[in-house]
């Protein structure tokens, strides 16, 4: 009972912060330069471990997909298929997953270290909003970089699995980009997008979430980094369950329309 | 310019096992007035400053900054009331990612810091009002371009004291000022919270646990101890105290001064 009563009581804390990040950001003047530094501070940072993980999920869903696609000599479908699943599912989750293990950890810690030296108290006694400060840049930084990753690990991750479909199965480059158009839509990619929308949410709200409430010194502090890894990835595998449900809602309610 | 507490309570922990640090605590710092607050480690000292500057809000009773209530400030209100006090932490609780340059000029950037001037003041005049806080806590121009890293930690606390007097505060609120500084920093500090406290005429109130200090640049002491305030007088008045606490404290400063680099 204890444990399901703190998982409400963070859930609901998590939720009351991320409004008061929205109604900060929607109230006061937006200062466009720490924004845009920390956009390409999250991006340049995660680029390489985004890339070599888009290159290898490529080349592991080719494996994967080949194995299913050869029983029915269906191999040309092999490019479609693969940029299918990574943009609509592997894609986002893995990005989200390694955003949260690098910097949802590294701003948990950031934050934390200056929450428990009293660099947010000092901000908030010389008159500075901390959340408007501190906080509004790194979570736009953190979700728009997410969107920013996942485009660029998607043409990674083409370029990996065109190489190993070549290299392995002796698929043409042609062949492999000819079969895209047929299994990815405007929609599938709107719904990647969606998806890592959501899940950057979760890594900057978590993340800043628990290193703005850090407290306890140098113990406090790696508590609320780890906390922050294992509560932001458990919340991606549920909003994972959760938005794949609801686009499948919208997808049968659009089909029904047009039918 | 005055602050007053009147019949303030606050407690902590969950119901079954709540703590009260502050019961029914009244006093008042009158304008350009020192006041030292001392007591044990946990007897709501910290509790106290926090609730000046609107950090924390008591359980019940009632804060006044400068005659207005602290809990019935609006937003705007709390960040005008905050840029008044200027607050030096007990750690220097400077921005690692600035330099010292920023972190001196970061209040006078604010847009509280701003409201009511006719403009926001230029970079030039920032330069020299930091270069004016910079020499007031006796340091050199060369450290402005370093980070706080760089720098000691006994000057990491003066930069600290520059940040706060840069917006020119009404009220300067101390906490343990020198805590983790070795004998002849904590002379100089203590020094400079009298000098600067007489100099820009401000009302002070510090946190410490140095009788000696409060003895020498108090106008009067308090003392918190199981929630309540013990004593509150002038420094000669404590020395004349029979209170326990109070001996202890005073027995403790005699014996600091006879050990070689003791404070004063």
């Amino acid at each position: 009972m204890k444990v399901v009563s703190a998982i409400l009581n963070d859930v609901g804390g998590l939720a009351l912060f991320v409004k008061d990040v929205f109604q900060t950001g929607f109230r006061t003047e937006k200062n466009v330069k720490p924004i845009l530094d920390q956009i390409v501070d999250v991006t340049t940072r995660s680029f390489t471990t985004v890339a070599f993980a888009g290159v290898f999920v490529g080349a592991i869903l080719v494996l994967q997909f080949s194995l299913i696609l050869a029983k029915y000599d269906a191999q040309t479908f092999l490019g479609g298929l693969n940029t299918s699943a990574v943009v609509r599912e592997v894609g986002p989750l893995i990005i989200s997953f390694l955003l949260a293990g690098k910097v949802g950890a590294f701003t948990a810690a950031e934050l934390g270290t200056m929450r428990v030296t009293e660099q947010i108290d000092a901000i908030e006694c010389l008159g500075t909003n901390p959340i408007q400060y501190l906080i509004l840049p790194r979570f736009i930084g953190i979700v728009a970089s997410s969107l920013i990753l996942l485009m660029m690990s998607l043409m990674i991750s083409i370029l990996g699995s065109m190489m190993v479909a070549s290299v392995t199965y002796g698929i043409y480059p042609e062949q492999f980009l000819g079969s895209i158009p047929r299994f990815v839509s405007f929609g599938t990619l709107a719904a990647g997008m969606f998806k890592s929308a959501v899940y950057g949410i979760i890594v900057a709200g978590v993340a800043c979430y628990k290193g703005y409430t850090a407290s306890g010194g140098a113990r406090g502090v790696g508590r609320a980094v780890t906390q922050a890894a294992i509560l932001t990835n458990l919340y991606i595998v549920i909003a994972n369950f959760l938005t794949g449900q609801f686009l499948d809602v919208l997808s049968a309610l659009s089909k029904g329309n047009a039918g | 310019m005055s602050i007053r507490f009147e019949k303030v309570s606050k407690s902590f922990g969950p119901p079954e096992a709540r703590k009260t640090i502050l019961k029914d605590v009244s006093f008042e710092v009158a304008e350009g007035e020192i006041l030292f607050i001392l007591g044990k480690s946990g007897m709501g000292k910290s509790v106290t400053l926090k609730h000046i500057v609107g950090v924390m809000k008591p359980d019940s009773g009632r804060v006044f900054v400068d005659g207005k209530n602290v809990a019935d400030l609006d937003a705007d209100g709390l960040s005008e009331m905050r840029r008044s006090c200027g607050m030096v932490f007990q750690h220097p609780a400077l921005l690692d990612s600035l330099s010292v340059y920023d972190n001196v000029s970061f209040g006078l950037r604010t847009p509280q810091f701003n409201r009511g001037r006719p403009r926001p003041l230029s970079e030039a005049e920032i330069r020299q009002v930091v270069r004016e806080k910079i020499s007031l806590v006796h340091l050199k121009d060369e450290i402005l371009d370093l980070s706080p890293p760089e720098i000691s930690y006994g000057m990491q606390k003066r930069v600290s004291m520059a940040r706060t007097l840069a917006p020119e505060p009404k009220f300067l609120l101390f906490d343990e000022p020198t805590t983790g500084l070795d004998p002849i920093t904590t002379t100089a500090v203590n020094d400079q919270i009298q000098e600067l406290s007489r100099k820009l005429k401000v009302t002070s109130v510090v946190v410490s646990h140095d009788m000696g200090c409060a003895l020498s640049i108090a106008d009067r002491i308090l003392v918190l101890d199981q929630a309540k305030i013990l004593f509150l007088g002038t420094p000669k008045e404590a020395i004349a105290s029979k209170e326990t606490l109070i001996q202890e404290f005073l027995e403790e400063t005699l014996a600091n001064q006879s050990k070689p680099g003791g404070s004063r």
